[in-house]
């Protein structure tokens, strides 16, 4: 998966929305699922993530992120389900000795969590697929008054994934040739057997890092007040998706009251 | 020895770098492949040994189907040496490292400590054994990497441009211990960009372009091939230019090594001295 957080060029409706408008559409995102507490609801803002996902074209690559997410969330619901002692039972895990009870509330419960995780952790990487790293940093710099040195950090992070999973992969096959194999299924071993990839990869990405600090100095890096080349508005449809997420809310909030 | 059929081969993103390629590699033979980057060089090497599987065709090596057999097997029969030897140094010596493919290959104890003096005395790192690798010149590095798989014992070399961070000398060392474990009968494969290497070295030249052969020959004849080569950004070595335009003046007949060169003259250059003293 080594383009979970790259951009994708595209020119949707929602590529062309302002950093600051998606950004507060991730947290509008999380408010909303933490404010319902029914499986469906929180389905339903699962869903429209994923209708984004689609309007903006990135359905394709978003997929596998959201398959991982599942994967993990499924775990997240073995360890809460049992632990559920109010409701009425439905069934249990070993019938004849009564271990594991499942209640409806457990049920419940443990299908708000996975739900609510993957709906506010998938909004991530529909963020950064859909946005110039570029233009998030001058979002988060100029209008959100983020110092630089951590908006750098930040994005230097993102963007060195994908290249050392590239490097990984290198890695991995030079020490395959010298006869090197991975596959064990006992977990000791594996801790052992990962240092023939682990240590190059430490040395190159340090060796990487220094590189790119001496090669940043000598283009003047923190040298003074930064300028930016590209100036990123606030359009009407901006202004008019953040007026919709901002009514979404306390509609949402008061609905349980009616 | 390798046998290649009608192999393809294709990224997951659908990009076709390998066309249907046919390579015959006999026991002994010094090939190299030449071509631009992202001709599909070191996409073809990684089959050699496994590391990519094809998306059609047939590989087989030493009588192994390549496409079925995992590389740390195949690792006993190819010596596959990187472009890049910091993928692969992670030992606190050089001799640990060295060590490293014969212990995944289960050499017995006592027969490693051979091996590993054998091939650091080849590549001429043996007053390093005990030093970390780390410290090394990237130069040395690549020496650590090469003695690590010479060590090995395979009958087959592939070697991804082998001098690359090497000086001109150092280059030739590494070529001329390469030349010389060919002599010895190893079968040897490489990537190199460097013509004069090619010409010196190579007895036969396959020329990628876009992923197709557009030239599989000896060495002389290929290179010789001012187009082909021009197609693919490369251009024929020095001598081979000169030998070529003295050719067309009607001298020499179109020899093309430094020592073919060479003699030529000389055999001239005497035989003018005999018509002048005559």
């Amino acid at each position: 998966m080594p383009a979970m957080v790259e951009y994708i060029k595209a020119d949707s409706f929602f590529h062309r929305l302002n950093p600051i408008t998606k950004i507060l559409w991730t947290f509008t995102v999380l408010i909303m699922s933490f404010l319902f507490n029914d499986p469906l609801a929180v389905f339903i803002i699962l869903l429209s993530n994923l209708l984004i996902a689609s309007i903006s074209g990135i359905l394709r690559q978003i997929l596998p992120v959201i398959k991982a997410l599942f994967i993990f969330s499924f775990l997240l619901i073995i360890f809460q389900i049992f632990f559920v002692d109010e409701g009425k039972t439905l069934f249990y895990a070993i019938p004849y000795f009564n271990i594991g009870r499942v209640t409806d509330t457990g049920l419940d419960m443990s299908l708000v969590m996975s739900f609510r995780m993957v709906a506010t952790v998938s909004t991530i990487p529909i963020l950064m697929m859909t946005t110039q790293m570029t233009d998030m940093v001058v979002v988060l710099v100029e209008k959100l008054k983020i110092p630089f040195k951590y908006a750098f950090m930040f994005i230097t992070a993102l963007r060195f994934i994908p290249t050392f999973m590239e490097e990984m992969e290198q890695i991995l096959q030079a020490q395959m040739s010298r006869g090197y194999n991975s596959d064990t299924r006992n977990p000791f071993k594996k801790l052992v057997i990962i240092i023939p990839l682990a240590i190059p990869l430490l040395v190159s990405s340090v060796k990487k890092t220094e590189k790119m600090a001496i090669s940043m100095e000598a283009r003047g890096f923190a040298s003074g007040p930064r300028s930016y080349y590209r100036k990123i508005d606030m359009r009407k449809t901006d202004y008019a998706v953040i007026a919709a997420l901002v009514a979404v809310i306390p509609a949402a909030a008061l609905m349980p009251l009616l | 020895m390798i046998r290649i059929d009608n192999l393809s081969y294709q990224y997951k993103n659908g990009n076709k770098v390998l066309k249907n390629l046919n390579i015959t590699i006999k026991s002994g033979e010094f090939a190299a492949v030449i071509g631009q980057n992202g001709a599909g060089k070191t996409t073809l090497l990684k089959h050699l040994n496994g590391l990519l599987k094809p998306s059609q065709g047939n590989i087989t090596i030493c009588g192994l189907d390549a496409a079925k057999t995992k590389t740390s097997v195949l690792a006993k029969k190819i010596g596959f040496l990187f472009q890049n030897p910091d993928h692969q140094i992670f030992c606190p010596t050089v001799y640990e490292e060295i060590a490293f493919g014969l212990k995944n290959l289960g050499v017995q104890h006592s027969g490693i400590e051979n091996l590993v003096y054998g091939a650091a005395e080849k590549v001429g790192i043996e007053q390093y054994l005990k030093t970390n690798p780390f410290s090394l010149s990237k130069g040395q590095r690549q020496r650590v990497a090469l003695a690590s798989v010479l060590a090995m014992g395979t009958e087959v070399l592939v070697l991804d441009e082998p001098t690359t961070g090497q000086d001109y000398s150092e280059g030739i060392e590494i070529m001329e211990l390469v030349k010389e474990l060919n002599v010895q009968g190893k079968t040897v494969i490489m990537v190199t960009h460097d013509m004069e290497l090619v010409a010196k070295y190579a007895k036969r030249v396959i020329v990628l372009h876009n992923g197709t052969i557009i030239e599989d020959g000896p060495a002389e004849e290929v290179l010789g091939r001012e187009e082909s080569l021009a197609l693919s950004n490369l251009q024929p070595p020095q001598v081979y230019l000169l030998a070529k335009r003295f050719h067309k003046q009607g001298f020499f007949k179109g020899t093309y090594t430094v020592e073919d060169m060479f003699d030529e003259i000389i055999s001239y250059l005497e035989g003018e001295e005999d018509a002048s003293n005559g």
